[in-house]
């Protein structure tokens, strides 16, 4: 099933919030730990901008549909972060565009070759890269939907829980982009398949770790995945994962609970 | 990259352009507005289409851009990222208008093709760059070199503003396309200003810097992989008549009243401009 870019673009819009009572987060305050998570969430919402640089180091963006899905793409997930920002401050917590920033800075060294490296494997696969960095984003828009819908399966709130599903909506659109290239391109190159099996199996981790500290990941992990409910969802994501050309038999997202030690 | 450099770059949170209201009204589609009917009924020249067809070109090489400025310490300003994640999305919408106004235009089937050997300019080596060899030569830079960023986008936007301003009296057709578009850019041109404004004022670096990187770019930005014979157009269209010349000059004024650049510098920039 093709993914029909023009369409996309045209429909793209940042997500709505100004119909939804945030009033009423006065009345009926979130928990400490959903608020932990939403700002994790919040975070990683904004550092899409970083990850987005790691693939326009690849020779992707040059491909009209690629650039223009990234342009959207990167401002839907600017408008998740914003979103959650608001329902933040509702609760006292105020994420600024400094903060933001320091947490960026703390990278360092790690994050300033990562550039180099990227680009480097890039051009050494040459465009069978692009296909690492599709199922990759795969991967992680599945995490992403899954997070969202997760929570607003946990939650009861009036205002939270529609605000959640819209955003779970605009992800599952990236979810079709990024698995239908990765789809395409896979079948299409052997190299391709060696190389992505490999990234994911090596290299995958939870979105946002390495950016986020692990005590973060693992409260995130447990908030929404811990018991069997949540490792169903888990197993789901890797199912989809495997599905992928070349991918049969991983299950990175479940190592990755396994790791951290999430109860299934 | 010491943490004494890192200090000076934010700017006061007391900074007059908004970037959340930036992003909240964002542009996006032009499409329903624009006057294609007319185009068919009086047909731009081929210059001018030409024109539409560099500036398209332009705004459509913005996620290479993007791409440049990511790859150094620029990506950790989360209040520029921001506004790049916006300014990607307008510009793209702009290059949308464009295409329709080529698509509208039969003529645009007979222009010389855009394609062609590059003009090889010594002074603009830098910008041949690939993303490897900027990113370790930017990561050695710091988090200054986001002053060289905003300061090179304010210029090449003053610079694509003198080439859109060509186009509104070719027809009032084109008028009601372009007005906007350049009301779309001025927003821009604001937060570039006041971002370059702040960032050259407080440090000796950033200048430093920036002039080096004035000095040494191929404008518009992004033309040193553009044909020599489509700068050339650009150059004898936009700044080649008496009132272009103008324009250069103008630009060459605020050029050399950006904080620490002067006036060798911004003589070099203008140079540049013209064919």
């Amino acid at each position: 099933m093709a993914f029909d870019i023009d369409k996309y673009a045209k429909n793209s819009t940042a997500v709505q919030w100004a119909d939804l009572d945030f009033d009423e987060f006065e009345r009926d305050p979130l928990s400490e730990g959903t608020l932990r998570t939403l700002r994790y969430m919040c975070d990683i919402e904004y550092h899409t901008v970083c990850y987005m640089r790691d693939l326009l180091t690849t020779p992707s963006h040059n491909e009209p549909a690629v650039g223009t899905f990234m342009t959207m793409w990167n401002r839907e997930e600017f408008w998740h972060g914003e979103a959650l920002a608001a329902v933040l401050k509702r609760h006292g917590v105020r994420i600024d565009f400094d903060e933001l920033k320091a947490t960026r800075l703390k990278l360092g060294w790690q994050d300033r070759l990562g550039t180099v490296k990227q680009t480097a494997m890039s051009r050494l696969v040459g465009h069978d890269f692009v296909a690492v960095h599709m199922a990759w984003g795969a991967a992680n828009e599945w995490s992403a939907t899954a997070a969202y819908q997760r929570l607003a399966a946990l939650e009861s709130h009036p205002v939270l829980v529609p605000l959640l599903k819209r955003i779970a909506q605009q992800e599952t659109k990236h979810v079709a982009f990024y698995a239908s290239q990765a789809r395409d391109r896979l079948a299409a190159s052997k190299k391709a398949r060696k190389v992505a099996r490999f990234a994911l199996e090596k290299a995958w981790g939870p979105v946002g770790s390495g950016v986020m500290s692990e005590s973060e990941v693992t409260h995130v992990m447990t908030h929404l995945f811990a018991g069997p409910e949540g490792r169903k969802l888990i197993r789901d994501i890797d199912a989809h994962i495997a599905k992928l050309p070349g991918m049969d038999g991983l299950r990175i997202v479940e190592d990755s609970m396994d790791k951290r030690g999430i109860a299934a | 990259m010491n943490s004494n450099d890192e200090a000076p770059t934010t700017p006061p949170g007391t900074a007059g352009f908004n970037v959340r209201e930036f992003a909240r009204t964002a542009h996006g589609s032009h499409r329903g507005r624009l006057d294609l009917a007319s185009l068919a009924e009086e047909p731009l020249d081929t210059d001018s289409l030409r024109l539409v067809r560099a500036l398209r070109d332009m705004e459509r090489t913005t996620l290479h851009r993007v791409r440049d400025l990511l790859v150094t310490a620029t990506h950790k300003d989360a209040r520029v990222t921001a506004f790049l994640t916006t300014w990607m999305f307008e510009r793209y919408w702009i290059a949308d208008a464009l295409d329709a106004v080529l698509d509208a235009s039969p003529a645009a089937h007979g222009l010389p093709s855009s394609a062609g050997p590059a003009r090889r300019v010594l002074a603009e080596r830098r910008e041949r760059r690939g993303p490897i060899r900027r990113s370790l030569i930017a990561n050695i830079t710091g988090t200054q070199i986001v002053a060289e960023h905003v300061t090179t986008s304010l210029v090449d936007e003053w610079i694509t503003q003198a080439a859109y301003r060509r186009l509104p009296g070719v027809s009032p057709a084109m008028a009601s396309i372009i007005g906007p578009v350049v009301e779309i850019k001025q927003r821009h041109i604001h937060f570039l200003a006041e971002e370059a404004e702040l960032r050259l004022g407080r440090s000796a670096r950033a200048r430093r810097i920036t002039r080096r990187a004035l000095r040494r770019s191929a404008w518009p930005l992004g033309s040193v992989d553009r044909s020599r014979h489509e700068r050339t157009f650009f150059e004898r269209q936009v700044f080649g008549d008496q009132s272009g010349r103008a324009e250069a000059a103008r630009i060459r004024a605020m050029v050399a009243a950006l904080p620490g650049i002067g006036p060798g510098v911004a003589s070099t920039v203008e140079s540049r401009l013209l064919p």
